[in-house]
This record gives structure tokens, sequence and C-alpha cells, in this order.
């Protein structure tokens, strides 16, 4: 009993001094609610690898991406595995909210040009008024720029054109792995052969994860829900590494598909994992803040 | 089990009542709050200066005492450049795995200081936990008696070392490894 009295003073001692202010700290979290947050940074950049992520540059922000795809690793050595063909990707985006953007771009592939919109519809947020996704639309119209040939010339511009249309639903289920479902339509305006596929529609699934605040692994597969626009292409499948320094994104990666615009990567992916006709890249993006 | 003395019992008795009004809260102590506190913060280095505001930090004073504690939620902390905030809350302050920052402690002498109208400096000292690390931190600030509430104005200084925020090589240049914190507060009777 004695003992247990002790023990007692002891504890009353302890609670009556040091916990007073921890007491406080207690209290204030009892009264304070949490508020509602967006959901930040569910990627590090606003591509995946290739495919969008539900990402947008800020408001006010100047997005601009330089993207590489070299020639197959299966080239040898003698191409030193596929440095020596190149194929380069230029884009600016500008963030007009933190919503909204609109960009351009410019491709050595069929030295196509872009024009792309992306809005964010939905976002995840954290909270009293929580809400488990994020949903961003992107469209994106595409125009092959190579010259003219003569048997070209009767058809009109838009023959050369072709679209894409996309929802990127996307969810960082924690701090490290992010997941997002992209359903995509592609539509091409021209075919070679009557008969052949105008549309196609494509369920993507892409994700990361991030091993390090400053380092991730990401991969990408997107499957083909109607007929390929042809035999020679395999369902675009992606597979890299982030990078983050200050204001950098290093994106590198090896993908089957070389392409850098929608269509090309989504719907015709010439190379095939399983023969190892496979190229390595890397984007490299960088923000400038134009308007703060 | 020896028979009870009816001395221990009473003993017994009156330090268990003890032990409940002591962790309970003050019933008499006058609390004063607020929920929409200001922080900001200021890291400057030749290359580049970096700033962010907080206007939703929360804050409890016991009047009678002098005790208080103020909690900020980390992931509402605004910069300027939209890239800054997500490192902040990705790289440096991991507020994922820490969300919040709190600051417990004591204004010292708090007895002695009126409620005049006038501006009194004051000096606190507790316990700052940011990124999951506590640390004592002495403050100085001052203290005013206005429109019904105390005003709290304070700033000091936190050396991000001590808090395990590690600032990569790339970026030394960038972020002083020593950040300077204003805090402002109007808190209202409870």
């Amino acid at each position: 009993m004695k003992r247990l009295t002790w023990w007692l003073a002891g504890l009353v001692w302890i609670g009556s001094g040091a916990l007073h202010a921890q007491g406080l700290l207690d209290e204030l979290n009892a009264v304070i609610e949490e508020p509602t947050l967006p959901v930040r940074a569910t990627f590090k950049d606003t591509r995946i690898v290739n495919v969008q992520s539900n990402e947008t540059p800020a408001e006010g922000v100047l997005h601009f991406v330089i993207a590489h795809r070299f020639g197959t690793l299966s080239s040898g050595a003698y191409d030193l595995w596929g440095l020596d063909n190149a194929q380069m990707r230029m884009a600016f985006d500008y963030g007009i909210t933190d919503g909204l953007a609109v960009g351009v771009a410019r491709n050595t592939y069929q030295k196509t040009y872009e024009a792309n919109v992306k809005a964010r519809l939905l976002r995840q947020k954290t909270g009293p008024e929580a809400f488990p996704l994020s949903v961003t639309w992107y469209s994106v119209a595409m125009a092959n720029g190579t010259r003219l040939t003569s048997e070209e010339s009767p058809y009109p511009f838009t023959r050369r054109l072709s679209y894409v249309h996309q929802a990127v639903v996307a969810r960082k289920m924690s701090e490290r792995w992010s997941l997002a479902l992209v359903p995509s339509f592609v539509h091409r305006n021209f075919v070679q052969e009557s008969g052949e596929a105008h549309d196609l529609a494509l369920l993507g699934v892409g994700g990361r994860c991030k091993l390090a605040p400053r380092f991730s692994v990401n991969g990408e597969y997107h499957h083909f829900l109607t007929q390929s626009f042809g035999d020679a292409f395999s369902p675009s499948l992606s597979l890299g590494v982030d990078i983050e320094t200050g204001g950098h994104v290093f994106q590198l990666h090896i993908t089957n598909a070389r392409g850098m615009f929608e269509r090309s990567f989504l719907a015709e992916p010439a190379g095939s994992w399983a023969n190892g006709d496979l190229y390595f890249g890397f984007n490299l993006s960088r923000v400038f803040t134009v308007k703060s | 089990m020896n028979s009870m003395n009816p001395m221990n019992t009473l003993l017994f008795g009156s330090l268990l009542a003890l032990l409940f009004v002591g962790f309970a809260p003050d019933a008499g102590a006058q609390q004063f709050m607020t929920r929409e506190g200001n922080v900001h913060f200021f890291s400057s280095t030749p290359i580049e200066d970096i700033e962010a505001d907080n206007r939703q930090m929360s804050g409890l004073l016991n009047a009678s005492t002098g005790d208080f504690a103020f909690q900020v939620q980390m992931r509402a902390f605004h910069f300027e450049k939209a890239l800054m905030e997500e490192h902040f809350n990705e790289s440096y302050v991991e507020s994922e795995t820490y969300p919040k920052a709190t600051f417990q402690g004591s204004i010292a002498s708090w007895e002695n200081i009126p409620n005049d109208g006038q501006r009194h400096d004051v000096v606190a000292e507790g316990e700052f936990d940011i990124h999951g690390v506590t640390q004592p931190q002495r403050i100085e600030g001052t203290v005013q008696w206005m429109d019904g509430g105390w005003k709290l104005q304070a700033n000091f200084e936190v050396t991000l070392a001590d808090h395990k925020i590690v600032i990569p090589a790339v970026v030394k240049d960038n972020i002083s490894p020593v950040i300077a914190i204003d805090v402002e507060a109007q808190l209202l009777p409870r």
C-alpha cells in the first residue's frame, strides 16, 4: 500500500509539471479541424514516361521539355546502341491557371507539330472534404509537317491531322506509390488503304514508385481495345526513372515506342520488347516562372 | 495485506484525487486561442531569397500560467513559386510523413506582464518540433493586450541540420542552412 502511495505521489508530481504544455497541445489538436488540402506531386512531371500524368504546369509557369529517343538498342556497338540515331521533341507548355495549360511542340518524326490543351477536372484532396482521385483531361492535335509530294497535293491539309483525347485518372496511393488509369482515343484522318481503321481506343495504366525524395521508378502500358493500326505495331510499354534536381526533372527510359507524340507512341510503337527492339530515351524538363 | 492505517488511507485518497485534478485541464484558467496565426519564413543566400507564408497557424495560451502551444500544417505554406512549394513538401520537410510543426512552451515571468495595452518584451522557452525532430528552442518576442485578446509576435532562427532537414549539394548555394522564422498571432478568449 505504502509503495503504491509513493508511486501515486510521483505521478502527481510529474503530471502537474511537465505535462501542462503537452496538455495544451493535445487540447489544441482536439479542437482544430484538419484543413482540406489538395494532394500535390502525384507524379514529378507532367508525363509518366511517354503518357501524360495528371500534373499540369502551375499558373504562370512555362514548362520546357527537350526529349530524345535514340535508335534501337539492338543496333549494336557500331551505332553506339542507337545513340547515333537521335530523334527529338521540343515542347513548351504554359500554365494559364493552376489547372489549365496549353502547349505546342515539334517532333523530328514526320516533322510533326502539336498543339495541346490540358485541364484538371478533379483533384485528389485530404481533410474533411477529401476526394480520392485526380482527373485530368488532355487533348492534342498533331500535324504531319513533311513536304507535300505531287500525288498528295490534291488532298486538303486536314488529311495530315490526327487527334488524341484522353483522361488521366490518377491517385497518389501513398508517399511512395502513385497510379494512373489512362483511357485514350486516337483518330487519324488519313489511312494508307481503304478499310484501315481511323480510330483506336486504348486503356493505359501507369505508375510510379518513389524510392527516394528525388528519385522514382516509373512505368506505363497501353492496351489496344480495338483493332490496331497494323500488325507491325505492338502495345506501348515503357519503363524509366525520374531524377529531380532543383528546377529540372530528368526522365530516363526504355520504351518500344520511338515517337514522342501521342498518336505515335500509343498507336504505332514499332519496337517489340520480345525482340529487343527497344529505344533508350530521355525527357529533360525545366520550369520557368514567367509570371509570379 | 496489512490492515490499512486510517492516515495512509487519507493520504492515498487525496493523492488519487490530486492525480485526476493534475491531469485535467485547469478549469478556472482562461484560455486564449487563434486559428489564423501567421507564420512567415525566410531563407537568404547571395544567390536566392526564398520565403513562404502560412496563415493557418493555430495556438492556445493559458493566460494564468503563460503556457502555450502552437501548431501549423506544413502543407499550408505558400511560396512564390509552385515548384518551391512542391520541393518544400516533397523533399525537405516531407510533409506527408510529418504533417505538422509544433511549438509548446511557456512565457517566462508571465505573471508580471500587465494587460495595459503596451507592448512587452518577453522570452519563451519550449520545445520546437519540425520534421519529426524535437529540439529545445528559446524565442524572443513581444506580447500586447489588444482588442480583448493577447497579441503575440516573435522571431527565431532554426538550423535545418538540427531537425534532420537535408539540403542536397546541388542546391547548397540556394538554401540557407539557418532559416529565419516570424510568427504573429492575435489570440482571443475561448
